[in-house]
């Protein structure tokens, strides 16, 4: 047992939900494997998870790509290269990144707050906590 | 469910014989024993899923007991993991073990799990010690990215001209040649912003973790392991990163998290 980067596996096949997207990427395939400490008690229990996958490149990827770059230059078209830079230049002024990223770690929290207090469980936040401070 | 009410409510390990046809007990990581958990923790298995935790020496198993009437799986079984490990991990150090441990009973826990293993897992655990793992995801915009790839490209123009307005049956070649190109030049930008965010962050982070992209348009995927009163230094160091890649990389920050990504079994055989 040691603490360590794992090494890369599989990633799950996204769903519609972002936020369960974001569990499952971080879930499925990871974590201590209890086979590996647990040989004779264990229960084997039917998983129905989505398949892991890794993203490949496909002709499905590129074709999508293409159709991609085929809208591009119709919205050029009807608007005019310059002026998509000056927009674009004029959204990147205002230094907005760090409340960008800080939105991102609240609605972060926001996650964790959902996961723990959804419909059925209505503790705040019933973590497991310290008995007694050792730190 | 409703049925295994009595026993969800009742005192946790010791005074029940597991094992028994319809029940396991689901396991969803290690801790210290000095960890308490509120009465009111559910994890897998919705109401009746009462956490408790099983101790012995200095460390402890998080557990609850489960029927095995039905499959694992469900959007709410994967996310009731997640967020008991993650909630514990913004408390204490938690070794998570992966979705779907279950076995016969708590005496199996104490058997099989804490006691053999006790050691190990008590040095993982002193070594995580405040720390958490994040996970940093950056996602690019694809008409910010398309635009720099076309002007970086000037070879893709001939090839736009030639499916515009044409139907994708006829101009397949030419798609298949532009979506080649782009893909390959994605890739290229995603090495290098991350690469970019691995160097921005390394100073802060204890360990690194780098993880498969999940979508086509990733710009970075990366689990960090740090000590979780500097995720402000964190937040500061992607906040300088997001301020310049406005409007070019959507970036997420994830977390504080159970530490998935640097968790290692001995291979099978091994202990």
């Amino acid at each position: 047992m040691t603490v360590q980067p794992a090494a890369g596996g599989g990633i799950a096949q996204r769903p519609s939900a972002s936020g369960l997207a974001d569990v499952i990427d971080t879930i499925l395939d990871k974590g201590l494997v209890i086979d590996a400490y647990v040989r004779v008690s264990l229960v084997g229990i039917e998983l129905v998870t989505v398949d892991a996958r890794i993203v490949v490149a496909s002709v499905d990827t590129y074709l999508r790509f293409a159709q991609a770059v085929n809208r591009l230059d119709l919205a050029e078209q009807s608007k005019g290269l310059p002026e998509i830079m000056s927009d674009m230049k004029q959204g990147a002024v205002a230094s907005k990144g760090k409340d960008v990223i800080q939105g991102v770690l609240e609605s972060a929290a926001d996650k964790l707050e959902d996961i723990v207090g959804r419909p059925g469980q209505e503790a705040e936040q019933p973590a497991p906590r310290r008995r007694r401070g050792e730190d | 469910m409703s049925t295994s009410e009595a026993t969800g409510a009742r005192q946790a390990s010791g005074d029940e014989q597991g094992g028994t046809a319809r029940t396991g007990t689901y396991v969803y990581g290690i801790v210290p024993s000095d960890v308490e958990v509120s009465d009111d923790a559910r994890g897998v298995g919705g109401e009746s899923a009462k956490v408790d935790v099983i101790r012995h020496g200095e460390i402890a198993a998080l557990v609850s007991e489960l029927s095995l009437d039905r499959p694992l799986g469900t959007p709410n079984d994967l996310v009731a993991h997640e967020g008991l490990l993650d909630a514990t991990a913004a408390e204490v150090p938690v070794l998570p073990i992966r979705f779907g441990a279950v076995v016969t009973g708590p005496e199996a826990v104490v058997d099989e799990l804490l006691a053999p293993h006790h050691d190990d897992f008590l040095s993982a655990l002193r070594e995580l010690e405040g720390k958490a793992q994040y996970v940093i995801k950056g996602r690019y915009v694809e008409q910010t990215v398309l635009r720099e790839i076309m002007h970086e490209h000037p070879e893709l123009a001939d090839l736009r001209e030639q499916i515009r307005n044409q139907p994708e049956e006829v101009t397949r070649d030419a798609r298949i040649s532009i979506g080649e190109t782009v893909n390959q030049a994605i890739s290229a930008k995603r090495d290098a912003d991350t690469q970019a965010v691995i160097e921005a962050v390394t100073p802060i982070c204890t360990l690194t973790s780098l993880r498969d992209p999940s979508h086509e348009l990733d710009a970075v995927h990366l689990a960090v392991l740090i000590e979780t009163d500097r995720q402000g230094d964190l937040e500061a160091a992607l906040g300088k990163l997001a301020e310049r890649w406005a409007d070019r990389v959507a970036l997420r920050l994830l977390g504080p998290l159970a530490p998935y990504d640097f968790t290692v079994a001995p291979s099978a055989g091994e202990s």
